[in-house]
């Protein structure tokens, strides 16, 4: 069922890019939303229950290196596999608009799949392959469709440059973000291939239900290559550019479903090298509490509205590896939902500028203009629920997330000091007060003061609305409902195979 | 000096020289001199070749085996794929394939050498040929200067191995490679000399590949070559001189391994980086093709820097094989487009892919092998391969230059990609009428080397597990 529910979107996307010239690009995104409504489908029913690994794929493939073709949904992989599928399938609902490139489609739907491969795998090599296969296909998807928010090539061009001949100016201005989030990310991934040959020769298996510990030297290279990918402060700079100059459906995949890579990858990491991690895990606590101020501080310089998401974006990544680094089981359990949470809400965030941008060519608040509540006000109020969602407001998805992740460094675990852990809450807490105030003064710029009225201003369409509706529902299902993914976690026992080791201090 | 011969270890280089020769005097007295006329007997050589190999597969060595088929299949995707300068008044058929032919049996030699002197012979014959080859067209200036860059560096390379070859003889007393190993192992041997001894020996053999500072040679020679030709330099040519290398390091000069360890280590790092960087600047295929050749030597020696055994050839050896393979098929395409196009820069390829997937769509996925990414799942296995020894000989600092490199290299490949793939020019000014004959089985020797890519992406234990 698993190899089902990777094939299904694989082939249709391989497909649609071959046959690009025969479909019209609402047909192509209605199949590619069928595809991934499938895959995510198919992922849902294969759960078998927390304990077990659902769905287990186990086929030889490489036999003189130990790579199998072993796949499966753990407690810990099934959030990550729903919530991508699932934004897999509104990108494409997205695209159901005459101007789409097919051919768009196709690379959204290769993207979403290895990324679901990745989710899926559970041998490390594997996993490496899936890790490695979306990235060209993001760089085609940034370079080509993406666009400079300095210069709009057009007014009323959706997302930038859709158009089959787009201006030139825009383009080397995506591509070189393009270029430089595909080096970035490829330095990290290398660092890891080298990572996972070490951890192989220790453990003499690549199976990640099999590899328990590797030596220091892997647990450093394995964190640096997903703490790019995460991304980690210093590691970030590729980010604010990939993000905001990728077109609507691109960011919203980068941020969803590209740093859950690196999340999940550290979790992964965390449980499968424990000791190793334990002595980088300090490191990866400083990282993400720099991150949280440090981002929240950049978003107040921000007039580009995609640029002050894609930073908030790493505040959020910031909760998510602080809670990592403290190894526990709370920590775990707080990381896998903060990433889940911010997957639908910073999706949400992007398809809305995505939107504004359509309209107005470009996401500058200051060109956008106030009044927002007046002029489209469905479309202010959706922004202004997904704001408040990101802020943390309890009762949303976002709030659990957060607070997990400060709950879990305050009982410290077993790897981090208390006063450092303590020290990293204090500052967190302050990223919270910060990000509110950012995200407040975005709400005041965009929706709230006079209306000026402009000639582009209109309400959210039927397709946006669709999208909108099934993010604000889940989270606010996720917000009032928890349980479901935390109950997934025993707070006594969890780690990657289920089986809970204590790790030396 | 007693040198015995075994038919085991020379009946492929044997039949192929052979085929050499038919190729010579069926153009010499077929009256059209026509391009099949000598192809079809060179292949046939090659292929009988390759059936003999696999026949006697049990009485080779395994590492031996694996590369002599590389160079015989190598050779044959390069005379298959020459077809493309049919009806090219400037190449004589019956000398180009007689040269091919007769470099690809020094290669065969070169790889089954176990003494010092046979390795010095099927040297020669595997690079005078080679120098013929890269000056063949007739009334190209270019290639003219070309050919005496690479005859140059060659006589150098061959004279300081020679040096290297007499002073080891000197110490040791023989030049078979047993005798050697055995004669090494006296700890009583004056250090120095053996310590100079080996490294010119070596030294001369890392001339022919390539290898960083002696890849000075390579850009310009495979720029000035025709473009088969140089696909033949940087496969076959270049998987002979790394099997030579490799199968002396570990059949002779096991005892001297504190010796080269270091000094392989080092130039394997410097190798890949310098060749990358070289890369990164070019704008033509070929001269892009020719750094990235450089780098990827890097690649195939790092392994050597955790090489004690002739067990430890296997990750060499599999990655050779899938370099070889996309660099074949990625000259070949080339050549195909050079004969229709008239030039290689990228402004010319630019939308390759889509006004010509026969030859644009092989280039794409020869890029990636080479770059090791996926979809070219092989190409990132047999990094994987290689990474894997040097792993193991706890040389991580040299795993870690080499994961810098593959980004590096990603960054070079990925461009010629992009240009590959990107829309093409409004105004695209080929239109072929019809295409040639000749072009249509070069182009099927494209198709069925990006096949082999394809199904060994699909299914990696095909090589991992056929190949030792």
């Amino acid at each position: 069922m698993i190899a089902a529910a990777l094939t299904i979107p694989f082939v249709v996307g391989l497909a649609l890019l071959f046959l690009r010239t025969l479909v019209s690009g609402r047909t192509a995104a209605w199949l590619g939303a069928v595809a991934m409504a499938a895959s995510l489908v198919l992922f849902a029913l294969v759960w078998e229950g927390k304990d077990a690994i659902s769905g287990e794929v186990d086929v030889e493939w490489i036999d003189l290196l130990g790579a199998r073709l072993h796949l499966g949904a753990t407690a810990i992989s099934w959030p990550f596999l729903l919530m991508t599928a699932f934004i897999g399938v509104l990108c494409c609902v997205w695209l159901i608009a005459d101007d789409t490139a097919p051919a768009l489609v196709g690379l959204v739907l290769i993207i979403s799949a290895s990324s679901l491969g990745v989710f899926a795998s559970l041998d490390f090599l594997l996993f490496f392959v899936f890790f490695e296969l979306a990235l060209i296909p993001m760089w085609f998807v940034i370079a080509w469709w993406g666009s400079s928010s300095v210069e709009p090539s057009a007014e009323g061009d959706r997302g930038g440059g859709l158009k089959n001949v787009p201006g030139p100016d825009p383009r080397l201005a995506a591509r070189s973000a393009a270029t430089r989030f595909l080096l970035f990310t490829v330095t990290g991934s290398a660092l890891l291939l080298v990572g996972i040959v070490l951890v192989a020769r220790d453990n003499d298996s690549l199976q990640l239900t099999e590899i328990r510990g590797g030596p220091l030297a892997a647990a450093v290279l394995i964190v640096l290559g997903f703490a790019v990918k995460t991304p980690l402060v210093p590691l970030h700079t590729w980010l604010p550019d990939a993000h905001s100059k990728a077109p609507t459906v691109g960011s919203v995949l980068l941020a969803a479903v590209f740093l859950k890579l690196g999340t999940y990858g550290l979790i992964i990491a965390s449980s499968v090298l424990p000791e190793g991690f334990a002595d980088v895990a300090p490191y990866v606590a400083g990282a993400g509490v720099v991150g949280i101020v440090w981002s929240a501080l950049a978003c107040y310089a921000q007039d580009d509205l995609k640029r002050l998401i894609a930073y908030s974006s790493i505040g959020h990544m910031g909760f998510v590896a602080l809670a990592i680094s403290t190894m526990s089981p709370i920590g775990i359990a707080a990381a896998v939902f903060g990433s889940v949470a911010h997957g639908v809400i910073t999706g949400l965030l992007f398809f809305l500028s995505g939107s504004l941008k359509d309209r107005f060519g470009t996401a500058s608040m200051r060109a956008i203009g106030r009044g927002l509540y007046a002029r489209t006000p469905w479309l202010a109020v959706a922004f202004v629920f997904a704001a408040v969602a990101s802020l943390g407001l309890p009762g949303l998805a976002g709030f659990w997330g957060e607070l997990l992740s400060l709950r879990a460094a305050y009982e410290v675990g077993e790897v981090l000091d208390k006063p450092f852990a303590w020290t990293a809450v204090g500052f967190a807490v302050l990223g919270v007060a910060l990000t509110t105030a950012y995200f407040v003064r975005a709400i005041r710029l965009l929706a709230q003061g006079e209306p000026v009225a402009q000639d582009a201003d209109r309400d959210l369409t039927v397709r946006e609305t669709v999208v909108a509706v099934a993010l604000v529902a889940s989270i606010v299902v996720l917000g009032l409902a928890p349980g479901l993914i935390v109950g997934l976690y025993d707070f006594s026992a969890v780690t990657y195979s289920g089986t809970y080791t204590p790790v030396a201090p | 000096m007693n040198i015995p011969v075994e038919w085991s270890v020379a009946g492929p280089a044997v039949i192929v020289a052979i085929g050499a020769l038919v190729a010579l005097l069926v153009d010499a007295f077929y009256p059209r001199r026509t391009w099949l006329g000598s192809g079809l007997p060179s292949s046939v050589a090659l292929l009988w070749g390759g059936i003999e190999l696999i026949r006697l597969r049990d009485d080779i060595v395994p590492s031996t085996f694996a590369l002599s088929l590389i160079v015989l299949a190598g050779t044959l995707i390069v005379v298959v794929a020459s077809n493309v300068m049919n009806f090219e008044n400037a190449m004589p058929p019956g000398e180009y394939h007689f040269l091919v032919l007769a470099a690809a049996s020094g290669a065969l030699m070169m790889v089954a050498a176990r003494d010092l002197v046979t390795l010095i012979v099927a040297l020669e014959l595997l690079s005078l040929p080679s120098i013929a080859l890269v000056g063949l067209r007739q009334g190209d200036s270019r290639a003219i200067r070309s050919a005496w860059t690479f005859f140059l560096a060659s006589v150098v390379s061959t004279a300081i191995t020679l040096m290297g070859v007499s002073l080891l003889y000197g110490v040791a007393g023989t030049l078979d490679y047993d005798g050697l190993a055995a004669g090494l192992r006296d700890t009583e041997m004056p250090d120095g000399v053996v310590a100079v001894a080996v490294v010119l020996t070596i030294v001369g053999l890392l001339f022919k590949l390539g290898a960083v500072p002696f890849h000075v040679w390579i850009p310009d020679t495979y720029l000035g070559a025709p473009v088969m030709v140089a696909g033949f330099l940087s496969s076959v040519s270049k998987a002979a001189s790394l099997g030579a290398v490799l199968t002396l390091l570990s059949a002779a000069l096991p005892h001297t391994y504190d010796t080269w360890q270091p000094l392989m280590a080092i130039i394997a790092a410097a190798t890949m980086t310098v060749g990358n960087l070289g890369a990164l600047r070019q704008t033509n295929a070929v001269g892009m093709l020719a750094w990235s050749s450089v780098a990827q030597a890097g690649f195939l020696i790092a392994p050597a820097a955790a090489l004690l055994t002739t067990d430890g050839l296997s990750a060499p050896v599999q990655y050779l094989a899938v370099y070889a393979l996309a660099n074949l098929v990625a000259f070949a395409a080339l050549a195909v487009v050079l004969r229709l196009r008239g030039s290689l820069d990228y402004s010319e390829l630019k939308g390759l892919a889509r006004t010509d997937p026969p030859t644009g769509v092989p280039l794409v996925m020869a890029a990636l092998t080479l770059a090791g990414f996926p979809p070219a799942v092989i190409g990132l296995v047999t990094k994987y391969v290689v990474i894997r020894p040097v792993i193991e000989g706890d040389h991580v600092w040299l795993a870690v230059v080499m994961a810098v490199n593959v980004m590096l290299g990603l960054a070079y490949y990925l461009r010629f990609v992009a240009v590959l793939v990107d829309r093409p020019a409004i105004d695209d000014p080929y239109r072929s009428p019809s295409p040639p004959v000749s072009i249509r089985i070069s182009k099927a020797a494209v198709l069925i080397g990006t096949a082999g890519l394809v199904a060994l992406s699909a299914w990696p234990d095909l090589l991992l597990s056929n190949l030792p």
